[in-house]
């Protein structure tokens, strides 16, 4: 299948850059170890003549132009894993519609419990970070950024679906795209649980989209949500959304929020600390709970 | 912090690259394969992560060269001034103790305890953040800022005359000496011309007779009267005679100028009747100046010429004998046109003078 030739092509070229960033790595190395031997001269030596500030600027000047570089080279790096990443998830797609007109049943129940979750994690934790070029605010739906005003979901995107269930009790579920119609302005969703539940069809207001990358908590804080916000966050092992506050927004960008949901069977109605991925959490907009 | 005096608070950062060998195992495993093991899908998401990695130390070492470098240029900029400079103003001994433990090791892993030092990076805009350690650090530098400040203000307003003169200033002056040459048209005293009475009598009637012609065109009928028919050279000879006939009148005075003014000042003017022939109305009741012109007024105006010429010499003698005239000459034809000329002639010498003044002052400047 051409997909999978294009798919090796793609991982030789991931292979050539890694090994590219590499040798730029040690290349600047050397710059930073003269960078670190002047600082420790101009240390000891309690001064800063003019001839060390100049030659601690050239050095700085060559040094970042070596970030620079290496920032670039690792982009593309990154962008090239997307890329693979991009295809496969179209594969998986193809197949996955194929397999609908196929026996059914199968494909659907396959998947047990504890491979889901597995699955749910690591989409999670490979969620793409945002490291944005100086100067460069965090896009929408890159953590706590709200997607914009006429953001439609793509095929294969996670969402957060507002659906009843039978017996009349409205849940948030964790969703994945599979159409939109602008026409009547309703998504196609199907529950990412393959149990047997069907595809729903809502509108755009019971759709939440969820992030699509992480934000960097040392570079770009602003786009993660704070100390007791409130937001719908997907409850350990299960795909279901609920009401919580954030406790503590992540620390390093592979870190979880830690969040306490509401519960009424505790004293104080909220559940103590959970740890909840970035890309389960997203803002809350109902005012009661249903 | 590092506090070195007179130092602007570079912070030592230590750029230590990611220890890729220890954090990221997957990325240096990939590394040391060759090109035929390649990657497998599986590790795309390990290896992800640990670029994303080096990528986010990357830029953060990026944005703290880029601050360091920033603080670099800017004290570098205000070299010149006292040393004086946003901060840093602690004593050797104790800046030098207390930089050791405040020295922020910025760690490569990139990933554990920001700290406060890269905290500091994390803002993005690296202008703010250089004032922010005007704040940060002791407020007692803010009034030493504009002290300073003055040495600075004076250099810079004396500059414009202590500069050294430019090759490009010369080249100014030596420009401004040619013009000179110019000047040569000012001293031209243009011909008289015309005199404006006799342009605008014909440039009239001129007027006149394009509308009588228009007018003769339209109605056929000799609406413009006379004029009509009138050419442009007979223009000329209507103002001629026009002038003539002007002038007979004035004729008709055979006395000369000297005469007419002299009897002028004695004699009271009827202003209500219009002044006719001569200036001289009846003179009832004025006691004229004897042997002026008395008789000869009042016999009528035919006079021979060369009697009233040999009375106005008569007079003109008469006059510098009594010492109430000078003996001077007057030049040329009119008075207004001598002043007009008088004045040019001032004007140009003025000019003339001026012009030799300031190429002199030029040249000495050049030199």
């Amino acid at each position: 299948m051409s997909a999978d030739t294009k798919i090796a092509e793609l991982l030789t070229e991931l292979h050539e850059l890694i090994k590219q960033t590499q040798e730029e790595r040690s290349r600047s190395e050397h710059n930073l170890l003269n960078i670190q031997k002047t600082h420790e001269r101009m240390q000891t030596e309690n001064k800063t003549s003019p001839y060390y500030r100049t030659k601690l600027r050239g050095l700085y000047t060559t040094a970042k132009a070596d970030a620079e570089a290496e920032c670039s080279i690792l982009r593309h790096a990154l962008d090239k894993i997307a890329e693979i990443k991009s295809l496969l998830e179209e594969r998986r797609i193809a197949a996955k519609m194929a397999g609908v007109y196929s026996d059914s049943d199968p494909p659907r129940k396959t998947m047990r419990r504890g491979v889901l979750m597995t699955l749910l994690q690591q989409s999670a934790m490979t969620l793409p970070l945002w490291i944005g070029k100086p100067g460069e605010s965090p896009p929408p739906l890159c953590g706590a950024t709200p997607a914009s005003g006429d953001y439609v979901a793509k095929q294969g995107d996670k969402v957060a679906a507002r659906v009843k269930a039978v017996d009349g009790d409205e849940q948030w579920i964790l969703a994945e795209v599979v159409s939109y119609s602008h026409s009547t302005n309703k998504y196609e969703v199907d529950d990412i649980d393959e149990e047997g539940k069907e595809r729903h069809t809502l509108s755009r207001r019971r759709i939440i989209p969820l992030p699509q990358w992480k934000a960097n908590p040392e570079t770009d804080p602003e786009a993660l949500f704070s100390k007791d916000q409130l937001v719908l966050a997907l409850y350990p092992q299960t795909t279901c959304f609920y009401r919580a506050l954030i406790h503590t927004p992540p620390h390093r960008p592979q870190d979880d929020y830690s969040v306490l949901f509401e519960d009424t069977s505790y004293a104080d109605g909220y559940s103590p600390p959970l740890n909840v991925a970035q890309r389960y959490v997203v803002a809350c907009k109902e005012n009661k709970k249903k | 912090m590092s506090e070195l005096k007179d130092c602007p608070p570079l912070k030592y950062y230590d750029f230590k690259p990611v220890e890729h060998v220890k954090v990221c195992p997957r990325y240096t495993a990939v590394l040391g394969r060759s090109e035929d093991d390649g990657i497998g899908i599986e590790e795309l998401d390990t290896l992800q992560l640990e670029l994303e990695t080096l990528l986010s130390s990357a830029s953060r070492r990026l944005r703290a060269l880029e601050e360091q470098r920033q603080i670099l240029t800017d004290w570098q900029d205000k070299k010149g001034d006292k040393r004086f400079l946003k901060l840093g103003k602690d004593p050797d001994p104790a800046a030098t103790n207390r930089h050791k433990p405040k020295k922020q090791k910025l760690d490569g892993k990139g990933s554990h305890a920001p700290g406060p030092g890269p905290g500091r990076p994390k803002s993005k805009n690296l202008q703010p953040k250089v004032q922010e350690y005007e704040f940060t650090d002791d407020p007692q530098d803010i009034p030493r800022t504009p002290k300073n400040d003055a040495p600075n203000r004076f250099w810079a307003s004396v500059e414009p005359y202590c500069a050294d003169i430019t090759n490009e200033e010369i080249r100014l002056l030596e420009e401004l000496l040619k013009p000179p040459e110019d000047e040569a048209e000012f001293f031209k005293i243009p011909a008289l011309g015309k005199h404006y009475s006799q342009r605008w009598a014909q440039e009239d009637l001129l007027e006149e007779q394009r509308e009588g012609a228009r007018a003769n065109d339209k109605k056929k009928s000799l609406m413009g009267g006379p004029l009509s028919e009138l050419d442009a050279k007979d223009v000329d000879s209507l103002l001629k005679k026009s002038e003539t006939q002007h002038e007979s009148q004035e004729d008709s005075c055979p006395f000369g100028p000297l005469t007419q003014r002299l009897l002028q000042a004695l004699v009271e003017e009827n202003i209500i009747s219009p002044m006719e022939d001569s200036p001289i109305p009846d003179i009832s009741g004025k006691d004229a100046n004897d042997a002026a012109g008395t008789s000869p007024r009042s016999q009528g105006k035919a006079f021979s010429v060369p009697h009233t010429r040999s009375l106005e010499a008569r007079i003109k003698e008469e006059l510098v004998a009594q010492g109430l005239m000078d003996s001077e000459e007057r030049p040329g034809p009119g008075d207004s046109e001598d002043e007009v000329l008088a004045e040019l002639q001032k004007r140009q010498a003025e000019l003339k003078a001026l012009n030799t003044h300031n190429r002199k002052s030029k040249q000495e400047l050049l030199r």
